[in-house]
């Protein structure tokens, strides 16, 4: 499958060939605009149970899309995201990658996802109680409001709540606070992540409460 | 993601310099003729050396900055030359003389005070500071996004009652890196743009909100602008001046545009960022009367004198009158 991420940091879109027969899987609404031969069927998240849990804990979709090239020649569409931001791509290869709620934007049907409680400590630094559980092997895109940048981690290190995005499996998350108790009711940090272990995370640089905290006093 | 900078002569000299003899110090540099170093400096902003590792980036900008020719390293992959050469290009009578106060925009490393880099310019600007051993850092409440985990943070209060009246964060976080140095990302809340300024005793004015980040030598204090002024500049009564020597960093809403002031220069009153202490600065109409009330520019900041001036591409309140409409809530009464 060929594939471009393109437009600015600000408002990405991917631009994926299908190659005939190709599949791409796709979040719902997450097509803008394709060749009118590519065909599309609307897809039960992995059965209705799991779909369900899917939408309501994991925020996605309960169906998912499959588009598919049935013609002999390349077909050309476009993907995007419902937020302003940055869109990642990344190859797997029978390997496993979390993602954070509402991350997920499309996906080669190698693929699974699955849905994975991520403990209580996830879910009181607002990273969510589930988390996305991508396996398999082919391409992912997922994106996130702001720029998503990567950072190695080796040991520990500390990410701000409604920050993190992705990581690799061998990272772990705990809990703690950014300061004493004063700094962290006073200083706008509260509760902090503490990711440990080895291995590439990618964050994004904006959240959606830093928006509404600058934002909502001005209405 | 590895970044890789590009080495670009901005087509400016450095303070004092002679403009042949620099010219002809970067021909000899990268052993050119006279004629076609000239023609190179004519096309600046030009980069001399692209999509280098950061090394061989600051060693270029050495060996260029002592030819007198002023350049900067720019994040390869941010592309956002063309956006800076823009705004200088905005400039009113331009002169080539370098004015006091240098912003290294673009700059990934700075080479005087505390290394650091911007990234996700300039829509969603992301600032990476490496806190020295022993440093302390002053970062606006509620903006750090990661961090070593061996930086201790401790809350301040800081700009006292000014601060309070505004409706900003009461408080300051101080991160200090007690064993050894350490790295500390900041992601301010609102998108748009971040401009690092290395202050050496001069002073600067920001808009309230402006503030990311500082060295603990930039003193920070609030001041009152004046009633009248205040009333009219559509931000707040105060500023925040930061005065002292040290590393600044601050942000807006939308990409940041630095113009040199010469002489007289207007800006909407709702998009100034900052200014250098130095400029006077009045609040005025654009046309008469009528105007006033229909063209909807309604007052302006007329500044005057010689100094710097950054404004910023959109401001806050033209975008919650545009999303307003589109909002389902009721307003606060």
């Amino acid at each position: 499958m060929k594939s471009e991420i393109k437009g600015s940091q600000a408002f990405s879109y991917v631009e994926v060939e299908l190659a005939p027969d190709e599949v791409i899987v796709t979040e719902s609404d997450a097509m803008s605009s394709m060749d009118a031969d590519i065909e599309l069927k609307a897809r039960l998240n992995g059965g209705l149970f799991k779909g369900l849990l899917r939408k309501y804990l994991g925020g996605e979709s309960l169906f998912v899309n499959h588009f598919s090239n049935p013609t002999n020649t390349p077909k050309k569409m476009t993907i995007v995201q419902g937020t302003p931001g940055e869109i990642c791509h990344r190859k797997l290869d029978d390997e496993v990658y979390y993602l954070q709620p509402g991350a997920f934007i499309a996906c080669s049907p190698g693929i699974t996802l699955g849905l994975e409680f991520a403990g209580l400590v996830s879910f009181i630094s607002r990273e969510g109680l589930f988390r996305l559980k991508m396996s398999g092997s082919g391409d992912l895109y997922f994106g996130a409001y702001g720029a998503l940048l990567e950072r190695e981690v080796d040991g520990e290190y500390i990410v701000d709540s409604s920050h993190l995005v992705a990581y690799e499996p061998g990272i772990k998350l705990k809990l703690q606070l950014a300061g004493g108790i004063f700094s962290s009711l006073f200083g706008g940090e509260g509760l902090v992540t503490r990711v440990e272990g080895k291995g590439k995370i990618i964050i994004q640089s904006r959240s959606i409460t830093g928006l509404a905290g600058w934002l909502n006093p001005k209405f | 993601m590895h970044t890789t900078y590009n080495v670009v002569i901005t087509g400016k000299l450095a303070a004092g310099a002679d403009k042949t003899a620099a010219i002809n110090a970067f021909g000899a540099l990268f052993k050119l003729s006279p004629e076609k170093s000239q023609s190179v400096f004519n096309k600046a902003p030009v980069a001399v050396k692209s999509n280098t590792d950061k090394t061989t980036a600051e060693k270029f900008y050495r060996a260029i900055s002592k030819t007198g020719l002023e350049c900067r390293v720019v994040d390869a992959t941010a592309g956002d030359t063309p956006a800076v050469s823009q705004g200088q290009k905005d400039t009113p009578a331009s002169s080539p003389a370098a004015p006091a106060a240098t912003t290294d925009n673009d700059t990934p490393v700075t080479f005087k005070g505390f290394s650091y880099k911007i990234e996700g310019r300039p829509d969603y600007s992301f600032l990476t500071v490496e806190i020295p051993a022993n440093e302390t850092l002053k970062v606006e409440a509620s903006a750090m996004a990661t961090m070593d985990t061996h930086l201790v943070m401790k809350t301040k209060l800081k700009g006292g009652f000014g601060r309070f009246l505004t409706g900003e964060s009461l408080f300051l976080n101080e991160f200090s890196a007690a064993n050894g140095a350490a790295e500390i990302g900041i992601a301010p809340g609102t998108p748009g743009d971040l401009v690092h300024q290395h202050l050496d005793g001069q002073t600067l004015f920001l808009q309230n909100s402006a503030f990311v980040a500082a060295t603990m030598d930039v003193n920070l204090d609030t001041k009152w602008q004046g009633m009248l002024k205040g009333f009219f500049s559509g931000e707040s009564f105060f500023l925040i001046r930061a005065s002292g020597k040290g590393d600044l960093w601050f942000n807006s809403y939308g990409a940041i545009i630095e113009i040199d002031v010469e002489d007289d220069y207007v800006v909407d009153t709702s998009n100034i960022v900052a200014f250098t202490e130095g400029l006077e600065y009045e609040i005025t109409k654009v046309g008469g009367y009528k105007s006033l009330f229909l063209s909807g520019e309604g007052f302006v900041c007329r500044f005057k004198g010689k100094g710097k001036v950054w404004i910023q591409t959109r401001n806050a309140q033209a975008f919650t009158s545009w999303a307003h409409f589109f909002r389902p809530v009721k307003s606060k009464k």
